[in-house]
Formats: C-alpha cells, sequence, structure tokens
C-alpha cells in the first residue's frame, strides 16, 4: 500500500532521515520503534508529508506522492493519523469534531456524517461526550475521539504518532484497546510507540530505526526473543527492565 | 451609506415649490402681460415643470463654511440641522430667481477655492472679499455687502487700534481675509485657527493678545463675552462677493439679481434681519444648549455606523493582511509588511484628509464625508489589526494545523474554520481596545465634515458662541459609548471561555 524509497529528510544541517527504503503492505500493523532522536517520528510524518522530505520518493498504492503536481490532499483523505497531543479542535464539539473532515471534505451530508460519528463514539464507548467540548475529556477520552475521527474520513491506512505518551497511565490501557480493536478488523496500521508490550502483542511487524536507517525489520517475536543488532539490543534492555 | 441623509438639511428646494423656475421670472418683466398668465398657468397646471432657462442648470452647489454666524451658521435650536444666514438667505433668494435648486455643501474655508477649482461646488457664499490673490484663481460678483474688521482682545489689555498691536499675537481664521490684514499688522505675530469660536477662546486663555474678526461676526460675541473689548479697524477696501470657478456664466445672471435686490431693498431688509435683531441670549451655559442637545445626540448614529463598518471592513482587509504575512510567497510578505509599515508610520489625520481630497483628482469619484473616512478608517485599522491577526494565528497550536492537514482539509477551509476562530478568541481583548480606539478617533472625520458628535457638538458651539459647554456634552457621549462598548465586549469574552 505504502512504499518508500531512499528517503532522506535534514532540517538544515541536521540529518533526520538517511535513506529509508521500506514497504508497508496492506492490512499490516507496523510498530516503528528506536530510541529518541532516532528520526522514527519524522519517518512517519513523512509518510503524510506532514514533512516534506529532502530527498527519495513515496508511493501510495503505486503513486508518487513526493512529485510536485501530486494531490496531496487527495492522499492524506486516505491516510489518518493520530497526534501524540491529539490535537483534538477545542471550539467544536467531539460530535463537531468527528463530522467536519466528512462533510467538508467528503461531502457527506450532515445526518450520514452524524450517522458514522455516532457509530464512530460508540466504538470507542464515547457516545455519551457527543456534545461536549474536547476541554472536558479526560485525555484517554480525547485520544479516542482522535481516532474516531480520523475513522471518520474513512482512511485506507492510519498513522500513530506516540499516540499513548502524552497520557497518564492509568489511561494507556482505554487507548490501546481500542487500537487493538482496529488492527483486527484488518486496518493498515503504522504506529511509533514505546509501548513494548503492545508492539509485541499487536504489530504484525517491527522496525527499528537507529539514526535515520531501519536497523532491523523483524516479526515481533524474533524482534523481542533474538533482536539481531546491537543497538537494538540495548534499547530492549533498557525499555524492557 | 448614512451620510447621503445629511443632503435632506441641506436641499433648500422650496425655490421650485413656491416660486417656479427661471422662465417664470424673467416673464414678468421681458415679455407682455399676457404671456405671464400663460406660463403661470402652464406651471400651475403642471407643478415643478421646469421651463428652460439660459445657462442656468437646474442644480447649483453653493460651498459655504457654515461657522461664520450671522452669515452662514448651523441652526440646531429645532432639533435639526439646518444652514441658515444671511449669505444663505442671498443664495434661496438666487436660487428662486434664476430658477436653480440650491444645494449646500458645508466644508472649511480654506477648502472653498480648491473646492471651486476642482468644480466640487459651482459656486461659494461665505463673507469672502475678492482679494487680488484669489482673483487669480476664481471670479468674484459684485460686492453684496462691505465688511469691517474688528479687532477682539481683552478688555484690560487695551488693544484697540492695529499700531498698538506691534510684538503681539494676533490670531485670525485660517484663510480668511483678517489673516491678511493681520499679517500687515507691523510687528505683529499672527497665529490661525481654523474657526472663529477657536480664537475668542484663545483670547480667554490668554494664548494670543487679541484676533481681527469681521464686524458682523464679532459682535454677537460682547454680549456673551463682557470682559472683552471690540474696536473697530476703519475701513479702507474688502467687502463680500460670491466667488464663482474661473470663466463661469453665472456670473453676469448673479449680479443682475444682485442689483435688484439692492434696488428694491430686500438686500438692507436682510442685513437688518441678521445684524441687528440679534437679541441677548436665553439662558447660560448649559441651559442656552438643551435645545441643541437632541441635534448633537443625532452624531451617535453617524458615529456608531462610521465606528461599525470602519471596523467590519477593517476586520475584512486585516485577515487579508495577515494570510499575506504568513503565506510562503515573499512577493506578498514584503508587500503586505511595507503596506503596514506604511499605515502605522503615518498619521491618520493625513491619511483622511488624503482619501477625501485626492479621490476626486483621481478618480473623478466626488467621495461623500463619510465614505472617504470609512475607507481611510479601514485601510488604517487594517494594518494595526493584521499585526494582532498575526500573532493570533501563530499562537494557535501548529498541531491543529497539523491536525487538520492530515485530514485532508484544504488551506482556505483550514484557515476560516480552524485556525481563525482560535485565533479571534486569543486576541478577543485586542480587538475589543481596536474597536474601541475607533469609536473615540473617529471624532477625527469631523474634520472633513461628516456630522459625527463631535461636529454637531462644535457646530452647535458655533452658534451659540460657546465652546466648552457643547464639547462637554460630546465627551460625556463618547465615555457612555466607550463604557458600553467595554461591557459588552468583557460579557462577550467571559461567554467564549466558557466554551472552551
Amino acid at each position: 500500500m505504502l512504499r518508500t524509497e531512499n528517503l532522506h529528510k535534514s532540517f538544515g544541517s541536521l540529518n533526520v532521515l538517511n535513506g529509508i527504503t521500506t514497504v508497508i503492505n496492506t492490512g499490516e500493523v507496523v510498530a516503528i520503534l528506536g530510541p529518541s532522536g532516532s528520526g522514527k517520528s519524522t519517518f512517519l510524518r513523512c509518510l503524510n508529508l506532514l514533512e516534506t522530505p529532502t530527498q527519495g520518493h513515496i508511493f501510495f498504492k503505486d503513486i508518487d506522492i513526493t512529485r510536485p503536481q501530486s494531490n496531496i490532499l487527495k492522499m492524506r483523505e486516505n491516510i489518518g493519523m493520530v497526534f501524540q497531543h491529539f490535537n483534538l479542535f477545542p471550539h467544536m464539539t467531539v460530535l463537531q469534531n468527528i463530522t467536519y473532515a466528512p462533510m467538508r471534505v467528503r461531502k457527506q451530508t450532515k445526518a450520514d456524517a452524524t450517522t458514522i460519528a455516532l457509530n464512530l463514539l460508540q466504538k470507542v464507548g464515547l457516545e455519551e461526550k457527543a456534545h461536549v467540548y474536547p476541554a472536558r475529556l479526560s485525555g484517554g477520552q480525547k485520544q479516542r475521539v482522535a481516532i474516531a475521527r480520523t475513522l471518520a474520513m474513512q482512511p485506507e491506512m492510519v498513522l500513530f504518532d506516540e499516540p499513548t505518551s502524552a497520557l497518564d497511565p492509568e489511561m494507556v490501557k482505554e487507548v490501546l484497546e481500542v487500537m487493538q480493536d482496529l488492527a483486527r478488523s484488518g486496518m493498515t496500521m503504522a504506529i511509533v510507540t514505546h509501548e513494548m508490550g503492545f508492539a509485541r502483542e499487536v504489530a504484525s511487524r517491527i522496525l527499528f530505526i537507529n539514526e535515520g536507517q531501519i536497523a532491523e525489520d523483524a516479526q515481533p517475536e524474533q524482534f523481542f526473543s533474538n533482536p539481531t543488532c546491537d543497538r537494538a539490543k540495548i534499547f530492549l534492555e533498557k525499555m524492557l527492565k | 451609506m448614512g451620510f447621503h441623509s445629511r443632503n435632506k438639511f441641506f436641499n433648500t428646494d422650496q425655490s421650485t415649490k413656491t416660486w417656479g423656475r427661471l422662465g417664470r421670472f424673467r416673464a414678468k418683466w421681458l415679455v407682455p402681460t399676457f404671456a405671464i398668465a400663460i406660463v403661470s398657468i402652464s406651471w400651475m397646471l403642471h407643478g415643478t415643470t421646469p421651463i428652460p432657462a439660459q445657462d442656468i442648470p437646474t442644480t447649483l452647489i453653493m460651498g459655504t463654511s457654515a461657522d461664520y454666524k450671522p452669515f452662514e451658521f448651523h441652526d440646531t435650536s429645532s432639533g435639526e440641522d439646518k444652514i441658515v444666514g444671511f449669505d444663505i438667505d442671498i443664495a434661496n433668494r438666487l436660487a428662486q430667481e434664476l430658477g436653480f435648486k440650491l444645494e449646500i455643501k458645508d466644508m472649511e474655508f480654506n477648502g472653498l477655492i480648491p473646492a471651486l477649482q476642482s468644480g466640487r461646488v459651482d459656486f461659494v457664499m461665505a463673507g469672502m472679499t475678492p482679494t487680488p490673490e484669489r482673483q487669480k484663481n476664481v471670479d468674484f460678483s459684485d460686492i453684496y455687502y462691505t465688511s469691517q474688521n474688528t479687532i477682539i482682545a481683552k478688555k484690560e489689555a487695551n488693544l484697540t487700534t492695529t499700531e498698538v498691536l506691534k510684538g503681539k499675537t494676533v490670531g485670525a481664521q485660517l484663510g480668511s481675509l483678517q489673516q491678511e490684514v493681520a499679517e500687515k499688522i507691523p510687528g505683529a505675530t499672527v497665529v490661525t485657527r481654523n474657526r472663529v469660536p477657536d480664537l475668542i477662546q484663545e483670547i480667554n486663555a490668554k494664548r494670543i493678545d487679541a484676533a481681527i474678526v469681521e464686524d458682523t461676526i464679532a459682535r454677537p460675541y460682547a454680549a456673551v463675552y463682557p470682559d472683552l473689548n471690540f474696536a473697530v479697524i476703519p475701513n479702507k477696501d474688502g467687502g463680500y462677493a460670491i466667488a464663482f470657478p474661473k470663466g463661469s456664466k453665472l456670473v453676469q445672471p448673479f449680479n443682475q439679481v444682485m442689483a435688484n435686490m439692492k434696488q428694491d431693498g430686500s438686500l438692507d431688509a436682510l442685513a437688518k434681519k441678521w445684524f441687528e435683531d440679534q437679541g441677548k441670549p436665553a439662558g447660560l451655559g448649559f441651559q442656552q444648549i438643551i435645545p441643541s442637545i437632541p441635534f448633537i445626540l443625532g452624531g451617535v448614529w453617524v458615529t456608531l455606523a462610521f465606528t461599525f463598518v470602519s471596523a467590519l471592513l477593517g476586520f475584512a482587509w486585516a485577515i487579508v493582511l495577515a494570510l499575506c504575512k504568513i503565506s510562503t510567497l515573499k512577493p506578498l510578505r514584503w508587500l503586505a509588511n511595507a503596506y503596514t509599515s506604511i499605515f502605522r508610520g503615518t498619521p491618520l489625520i493625513l491619511q483622511i484628509a488624503l482619501v477625501y481630497f485626492a479621490t476626486p483628482q483621481l478618480t473623478g469619484y466626488n467621495i461623500p464625508a463619510f465614505q472617504a473616512g470609512v475607507i481611510a478608517f479601514a485601510l488604517n485599522s487594517g494594518a494595526y489589526v493584521s499585526e494582532t491577526l498575526r500573532a493570533g494565528i501563530m499562537a494557535v497550536d501548529r498541531g491543529q494545523r497539523e491536525a487538520a492537514m492530515s485530514l485532508g482539509v484544504p488551506y482556505s477551509l483550514m484557515m476560516k474554520d480552524i485556525i481563525l476562530p482560535q485565533a479571534l478568541r486569543n486576541i478577543l481583548p485586542a480587538l475589543a481596545n481596536e474597536a474601541i480606539n475607533l469609536l473615540k478617533d473617529s471624532a477625527l472625520v469631523s474634520t472633513i465634515g461628516a456630522a459625527d458628535l463631535l461636529r454637531r457638538a462644535t457646530i452647535v458651539g458655533a452658534e451659540k458662541y460657546l465652546y466648552f459647554e457643547p464639547l462637554i456634552v460630546a465627551g460625556v457621549v463618547y465615555y457612555v459609548l466607550v463604557m458600553l462598548l467595554t461591557i459588552a465586549t468583557s460579557a462577550l469574552e467571559k461567554r467564549l471561555q466558557k466554551s472552551a
């Protein structure tokens, strides 16, 4: 579904990505792991062009989206993204947050969008919060709404950028459960996370990124029990302590 | 725009209603009597059907500076604004006899000759003396009134002749004949003010020693200010005439009518009406202006409409500018920044004057004061608010933008629905401040003659020979308006905070 070719990204003189070539197939749940500063978030943000790569190509369903004339908006409709800090629109209610893009971008009718939104809210267990403003929600609730907002666009793939890092520990579980349900439903997902247990249990594949390159690309079982590169070993020792 | 309504005060069209048009008058003494009957009957049958006459257009615009009682001034004692006076009566008579519809345009005295030259007005009656300097630029009718000048000074100063004014500071109305008279006094320092009431006030405040004022103008002040002395300067030349654009065809017919008025005594009758029947003012201070308070309060709507329209347009313009400033296109950023720099770096009052006076010359559109003021204010306010808005947009969390982008929301929708609403909430207190500033600064449009609160207060002041009282009334009204605006915006802020 998504393929990168020799992806480079630098901020000024700082090279963050140093040639990443990989493929994410339909239905895969890819956990992107790595030490902080390794470039994993930048890599994820390149995938829907929130960051513009300095070099290399990205193909979404075999269309090169890094070409200047490509329709970035259309691509983004199909690749959802969930952020560390939720980024809900504070001046809209939960329901408005979810229905806004489907109505304005996908041109759904208000009735259709509302039905879909309420259905999604029910799935993330927040249907009673439909008319509440985000300021009144807990962190975990906010992130569940954010996931519902992303899914309302009916994307073919969802990117998660450290979705639980800003949450209080007791709220991590409720968000991970929603993500797990989503993975089970067959959604293609790329997840930057520090939740090793989740990655091991839910991911179908691990990308370990170090110094802007893929240091290891493996099945979770193999990665967690028997990582091949030294950097991954040190990383796992620290994380699993 | 609301300002057009001011024309209703100024149209003196009773001429056509009561007298018919020029043809009837001329018929009275140019053709045999039976013609009168025919013309009169046809006129009665057809109402105000104009009978073509000479080269005189059906409507003529007269420029005046209606702060020159008793020649021309605003009468507000009925609660409505009417320009009246000796000159106005003569003008109405001219309109009757020559069969044109008279429109009066009120402006500052020193703007009258430029107005003639630019074709804004067809003739000027404003107690204007034909000096050689003025005759270079405009044509004059015969003299219809001979003026004398008076030295006004504090009684104890004992300044009664031009000789003793040597070394003194002498005031005169800017652009008036008296300014020239004052400048000819050897050794005197001449200062000018825009209006005669300002001069009187300057004498009272002892900022100037004396002022040279036209005699009939000066006389009524004697009743109001008993500690002032009024000394007539012996007259050598001078007198008032009607001014026309160079080569105007109106001069001859106007002279003809005025010659008739001199002959039949109606000119003297008007002089008697305006110069001698000036009773003592009734009551003192505030009591005197009570009848005029409704007129001053009428300015509230002008001021509010002006503020509202300017704020709205300025805000829309500010959004455009702010979007240019955060644009990735360098030329747009540069233009918006240069624009802001210019409009913040020059005085607002100058911008107003430029828009008002330059627009007719550049475009041929005779822009009304209200519109000119709104445009200048919107352009100016846009520059200030765009900076605030830019800061407000930058203060919106970056994640908001990214969330919208990741949902495939196009830039324009993202700005309109996601970023701007949040930016506005951030800068609401600053915007409220701007609205309050606009409300107060709107008083600046009085300089180009828009009938706002301040203008109306000064008009009443000139009419009643009072200075402070009308200004205090206007000041109280401004304060109340600002307070109401403050209360309204803080209520709005509270409501917004609740929903956040």
